[in-house]
């Protein structure tokens, strides 16, 4: 099904004669252009304004894109990266669906079948097709994080699922509107599978959106003319392939290969193994993932569309930010990820939490391939969850039950990058997420935000230092359970270019009392009493390049700031220092520390750990799960 | 009678204007002196006395007002030259200021910079302390810890302290108490505390806004102390006024307690103006855009009010919590820098600046710029530019426009120059349709008002790009920066948090807050303003559904100074149908939550009268014609002196109007109407 999915069916009713008659001026390309990220734009912002759920209308957790009437993508607004690349192949599923013939002037289609394009059950994409004399020409779509789709659990991730229909109610291709009239059959029917109140007026909004861009897109047809836009779309996907490959062909040809691992799946199979292999050929790129864990019994997949996701996303992070993300970004990458493994699930397997693991492990094991050729744009755009620590409990207040999907503000998993210390709380890639505060949640929820500082020497040691983790503390005010999925304990961020990796996380739950407890794969409705605490140290960003070519001016900094110790300075980047931080004189001690450093570029013969004798703090226990058995019959994109 | 002297200090000049005892009006420009902006104004004022042919003292000791925006809070965050900052929090919640809530601006660029460091973490201190979400104490003040705190922020050479606790806004104790602490231990540091600078939630928010004001308050202290000193000694008896953000004047003494209010206050006089303008032309539902010679900036306006945003205002990398004019920038202004990268060509957001500015300035420019094509195209006048101030050239303009776009694009040089104005007009309209996005309204229903010196070579070619049918360009339009100061009035915004479900509001204490607020901004007011003025009091509750992060300002009604329970049901109910008109639909089955009230009180102030234009018999003004291109082609054009054109008198496009400071241009099928109060009332329709 997947490979079926490749844009190049044009949907018409007549034939076209051939493309490029004449060349569009670049003025038009480019006024066109910033028309349809506008549109984009607007798309994006009237679903902020107009939903009433969180994760919509305060973490941007939205993506508008315009596609042509392929399904290519040609502009976007963009709330996750890694989401918004997966909203292309649920469109071309219903184009194909529903043939030529079969879309009309003022339809609008739902969508978020994993199995038909999606990434998992709650991002539903809601799209228009937009008409100009009888015939398609553009497509406006927005996709969206619901709050709930229905299955077995609240909030759509069934961490116990063992199949799709467990996780929630599946719409491969729907009309939601039919020629511009609503069909209340269907909406009804949307509204009694799911179970927040919310959810209507969330799709509402969404549906909103969709016309919203559908209406403006005729404007722009009509202001320009349809062959002017057409060959506009044209040229501006043509433009981001150029523009692709003309920096592939920039990186030394080769084979690049990484491995990167997954502690383990909420069902508690460990060392979730994924395998990339990278081919630069002139300014032709490869991605393989063959050779990845194919293990039957997995509970957590990445969906196809979900991994292309996560392979764009992390692509684009380490090429020219100004190269348009659109359909001819996304066609340079010949990408190969065989059917069956835990890349590319086989048919009808459970893939909520396989979203973020192993999903976001594609983009770490890019950035570990790819940093042997192109080392100072490595920094893996990942996160190392499991998923978000879930509260329930009755709100003592209101008596009414309370959901606190604990989306706070705190720092975690934020690498270094050539030139650049770690910052901030997370990376670029969730710029867009804003994150819930205290003094807002503690108003709502019987909780309260005890500490998010960062955690000394919890960022990888690196000649540029990954971004500490937060201590984060919650302390329960009223009876609650605590549900989540806890990975990022044995394969923390990794460091980039001889960089040491970040702090492992690390749950403990119950604190505070006598039933302290480290949560080693999930907790599932962990009872928590008034007054106990959840402590989750979340774990720092990878370092870049070795912390021994840090300049020690920058440690003693770091020292002073308080994100590394006077102890880790010298265990991690072999810099002594004098004095006290106390009384503020601490000061370089130049020959201890050329000679510390010295001795650890040169590790002695009589030394009992002749590979590492700075002894990192927090390298990953020797992590080497056998090589596993792969599918040998890739299949390609 | 008496003289009124609106002064905005800008980049590079700083506008002037004077407003005559007879109500007529001069516009002056003198160049900006960086580092001290005072001694510009003073230079300023010198000259503009000269030009009046009397003594400086003279013409100060006859000035009953002087309102004044300054650009010293925004240069010291751009250049980050600010005091030397710490700042003391609750204990677990040192880093919020590094956090952000998540936020980057850049979510493609792994090697974003972080903002530069107002406070590094050396010096950001946590405190044991807490209260709880109904300011009860969880966790009492250790004063030791604050002291000790303190000493060591001296050794690391604090000049000002900034204080954020934990919902201080509901009880601000152990802030004040951190307070008297540092008058003990560091007697003299600057303190700003969070709950008097921005008394809401949440933590991140004030924060930020706290910590900014800490920052650049000494540096706006030390200015405006100069500057009245200054202005009293030759011969100014008034007290000075300042624009803040909100779009409200107020005393030194005001903003010395909250100087952060004066950052991003820029803009705001010209929206001042516009408002009254267009108000007086009946026109309350517009946009209005500046375009000058670096930025773009876009306001809504509606009701003839402009919009008030008080949620995610991101300045020079910070945010800021305070209620401001909401005013949106883009890079494109005459200066902005016309390129070809990698085969597409871009304007802006470079610019050329004033210095070396565009070529045909002749200061040594070399890269093309808009007002370059502006000139190729025929839209500007080669020997008369800025009230024949200067004179622009040709020589190298056509031969970089051939070499920067049209080479690379394989086009003339005319469709080059063509490009690079359809181009920017296409990104401003762009900014103008995300502003309206964001408001969720359909810009073709609006007018556009347009000032700035190059707003209105653009604006009638944006308007169409809209959908636009009136634009409006008031004579006066280029000095609104300045003039807009004059028709101000004095604001202060008060605010209290109290968060709550609406039906669940303990009606008591809303009352009591209102009263509470309405006295501190009555006496603040009365204190600069008097008894007699008039005085305008407006209510607000900030509410929003249950999870929704961004509340609205709902107005708040009543008979009498209380509220009733009924009161806040219609409070509910409006916002129900607010949101409903902002956002298309209204959540009537879910309860409201109360975030917090808002009370803001405007002293009205004496305004100088609009100019009127003469009306009677219609004149030729038509001083002769010049090749511009429209449609496609170069078009013999007449060229309008604006100056002799009568009140009724109409032109039909193409056209080119010429105004000392600006010049319009009248595409084809565009009709302009000179009014009586010197508005260019253009149909495009």
């Amino acid at each position: 099904m997947r490979h079926k999915l490749k844009a190049k069916r044009p949907l018409r009713r007549r034939p076209r004669p051939v493309r490029r008659l004449r060349r569009i001026d670049p003025i038009s390309v480019e006024i066109i252009r910033g028309a349809m990220e506008t549109i984009a734009y607007e798309m994006a912002t009237h679903v902020s304004l107009t939903a009433t759920t969180p994760i919509l209308n305060q973490s941007n957790e939205r993506n508008a894109t315009i596609l042509d009437a392929r399904g290519s993508l040609a502009a976007l607004s963009v709330g996750v990266p890694q989401f918004m690349l997966s909203s292309t192949l649920p469109v071309r599923f219903a184009l194909q669906f529903f043939g030529p013939d079969g879309l009309f002037d003022g339809d609008v289609l739902v969508a978020n079948d994993p199995y038909h394009g999606g990434g998992h059950l709650p991002d539903y994409n809601i799209f228009a097709p937009v008409f100009h004399d009888d015939e398609m020409v553009l497509i406006a779509s927005i996709q969206c994080h619901h709050a709930d789709t229905g299955g077995a659990m609240p909030g759509g991730y069934n961490v116990d699922a063992h199949d799709i229909w467990a996780e929630g109610v599946r719409f491969p291709a729907l009309k939601i509107y039919e020629k511009g009239i609503e069909r209340r059959d269907v909406t009804y029917f949307m509204k009694i599978n799911n179970r927040t109140p919310t959810f209507l007026g969330d799709l509402r909004a969404q549906i909103g959106a969709a016309q919203l861009g559908a209406r403006r897109l005729k404007e722009v047809i009509e202001r320009h003319g349809v062959e002017a836009v057409r060959r506009a779309t044209d040229y501006m996907i043509d433009y981001a392939a150029r523009r692709f490959k003309e920096e592939v062909a920039a990186w030394p040809d080769g084979e690049y290969e990484s491995d990167v691992y997954v502690d383990h799946d909420p069902k508690g199979n460990k060392d979730i193994h994924i395998h990339c292999k990278v081919t630069v050929r002139g300014s032709d790129l490869t991605v393989d993932f063959s050779g990845s864990d194919t293990r039957e019994n997995l509970q957590a997949y990445s969906t196809f569309g979900n991994t292309r996701g996560y392979v764009v996303a992390q692509l684009a992070s380490m090429m020219d930010p100004s190269i348009p993300k659109n359909e001819g970004f996304f066609n340079s990458i010949d990408l190969i990820v065989p059917q069956g493994c835990c890349l590319n699930p086989p048919p009808e397997r459970s893939v909520a939490a396989g979203t973020h693991h192993p999903g976001t492990e594609v983009g770490e094991a890019i950035a570990k391939a790819l940093e042997q050729v192109i080392p100072r744009r490595c920094c893996p755009q990942i996160y190392k969850m499991g998923m978000p620590t879930v509260i329930f409990g009755k709100n003592p207040k209101t008596q009414q039950l309370f959901i606190d999907h604990s989306v706070d503000t705190f720092a975690a998993y934020c690498g270094a990058v050539y030139g650049q210390d770690g910052w901030g709380a997370m990376n670029v890639s969730f710029g867009n997420l804003i994150r819930a505060t205290g003094e807002i949640n503690e108003s709502i929820f019987p909780v309260r935000h005890i500490s998010r500082d960062y955690a000394i020497d919890s960022g990888g040691a690196g000649k540029w230092r990954g971004c500490p983790g937060s201590l984060y503390i919650k302390e329960l005010c009223a009876p609650s359970q605590v549900y989540t999925y806890v990975v990022g304990m044995k394969y923390p961020m990794p460091g980039i270019a001889g960089g040491k990796p970040g702090a492992p996380n690390q749950l403990k739950l119950r604190c505070g009392g006598p039933h302290e407890q480290t949560v080693k794969t999930t907790a599932f409705y962990v009872d928590h009493l008034p007054g106990e605490r959840y402590e989750y140290r979340y774990g720092g960003g990878g370092g870049w390049g070795d912390p021994l070519e840090r300049d020690p001016q920058k440690v003693l900094d770091d020292v002073l700031d308080e994100y590394v110790s006077v102890e880790g300075a010298r265990r991690d980047y072999g810099v002594v220092l004098s004095g006290s931080l106390e009384e503020l004189t601490l000061a370089i001690d130049e020959s201890a520390t050329a000679a510390l450093r010295h001795a650890m570029r040169h590790p002695v013969e009589s030394c009992q750990e002749p590979s590492e004798p700075q002894a990192p703090s927090h390298e990953p226990r020797a992590a080497s799960p056998e090589p596993r058995a792969t599918n040998p019959e890739p299949r390609r994109n | 009678m008496s003289y009124r002297i609106g002064i905005d200090v800008g980049g590079t000049f700083t506008d002037f204007v004077l407003v005559r005892p007879d109500g007529s009006l001069r516009l002056f420009k003198s160049p900006t002196t960086p580092g001290d902006q005072s001694q510009g104004i003073l230079n300023g004022l010198q000259q503009l006395a000269a030009d009046e042919q009397l003594s400086l003292d003279r013409l100060l000791s006859n000035t009953s007002v002087i309102v004044h925006g300054t650009t010293t809070a925004d240069n010291t965050m751009i250049e980050m030259n600010g005091a030397v900052t710490a700042l003391l929090t609750t204990q677990g919640h040192r880093d919020e200021i590094e956090l952000r809530r998540g936020y980057k601006e850049d979510i493609w660029d792994p090697a974003l910079p972080p903002p530069p460091a107002i406070a590094p973490r050396r010096r950001r201190i946590g405190i044991p302390e807490r209260l709880d979400y109904e300011g009860n104490v969880l966790v009492p003040l250790d004063e030791e810890a604050v002291r000790k705190a303190l000493r060591r922020l001296q050794k690391l050479g604090t000049e000002s302290l900034a204080v954020t606790f934990m919902f201080s806004f509901l009880n601000p104790r152990h802030e004040r108490r951190v307070r008297e602490i540092a008058a003990q231990e560091c007697p003299g540091l600057p303190v700003s505390l969070s709950h008097e600078v921005m008394p809401s939630a949440p933590e991140f928010e004030r924060t930020s806004t706290t910590l900014v004001n800490a920052y650049v308050g000494p540096k706006i202290e030390r200015y405006l102390g100069r500057l009245v000193e200054r202005l009293s000694a030759a011969g100014f008896q008034h007290e000075l006024l300042v624009m803040q953000s909100n779009g409200g004047i107020m005393t030194p003494e005001y903003i010395r307690r909250r100087p952060v209010t004066v950052l991003s206050s820029g803009p705001t006089g010209g929206v001042i103006a516009a408002c009254t303008v267009a108000r007086a032309a009946k026109t309350l539902e517009f946009v209005c855009a500046d375009m000058g010679g670096t930025s773009y900036d876009v306001c809504l306006i509606r009701g003839g009010q402009p919009e008030i945003k008080s949620g995610w205002n991101w300045h020079h990398r910070y945010l800021i919590g305070l209620p401001m004019v909401d005013v949106q920038s883009i890079g494109a202004g005459g200066g902005s820098i016309a390129s070809v990268v990698a085969g597409s060509l871009q304007v802006g957001p470079r610019s050329a600046g004033a210095e070396p500015g565009p070529i045909c300035y002749g200061r040594g420019g070399t890269v093309p710029t808009v007002t370059d094509a502006n000139l190729l195209l025929g839209y500007l006048n080669a020997g008369d530019f800025c009230a024949g101030t200067m004179k622009l050239q040709t020589a190298g303009v056509r031969e970089a426009i051939q070499r920067t776009v049209g080479e690379p694009l394989g086009i003339s040089t005319t469709e080059a120059a063509w490009g690079i104005y359809r181009l920017v007009n296409a990104n401003m309209a762009n900014a103008i349709r995300k502003i309206s996005a964001q408001r969720g309204v359909d810009p073709r229903q609006l007018t556009m008002v347009v000032y700035g010196g190059n707003g209105p070579v653009h604006a009638t070619a944006q308007a169409a790009e809209l959908g636009i049918r009136r634009v409006l360009v008031p004579k006066t339009s280029p000095a609104f920066s300045a003039f807009g100061l004059l028709l101000s009035d004095h604001v202060v915004d008060e605010v209290r948090a109290y968060i709550t479900p609406l039906v669940q509001a303990d009606l008591h204490r809303v009352n009591a807050l209102l009263v509470q607020m309405e006295e501190a901004a009555r006496a603040v007011l009365m204190a600069r303003h008097g008894r007699r003025s008039r005085t305008e009091i407006r209510r607000f509750a900030n509410l929003c559904y249950p999870g929704q992060t961004f509340d609205i300002a709902v107005p708040i009604e009543s008979r009498g100074t209380l509220l009733s329970s009924n009161d806040l049901t219609a409070t509910a109910e409006r916002f129900h149908a607010l949101h409903e008109a902002l956002h298309t639909y209204a959540a009537r089955d879910e309860q409201p939550i109360l975030r917090s009230l808002r009370l803001t009180a405007v002293g009205v102030t004496d305004k100088p009268e609009l100019p009127r234009i003469a009306g009677g018999k219609p004149r030729s003004a038509r001083k002769g014609t010049r090749k511009a291109y429209f449609d496609g082609r170069f078009v013999a054009t007449p060229i309008v002196d604006g100056p002799r054109l009568r009140a009724g008198q109409r032109i039909k496009g193409p056209a080119i109007i010429e105004e000392p400071f600006t010049t319009i241009v009248l595409h084809p099928g565009h009709i302009a109407t000179l009014d009586r109060l010197g508005n260019y009332r253009i149909d495009l329709s």
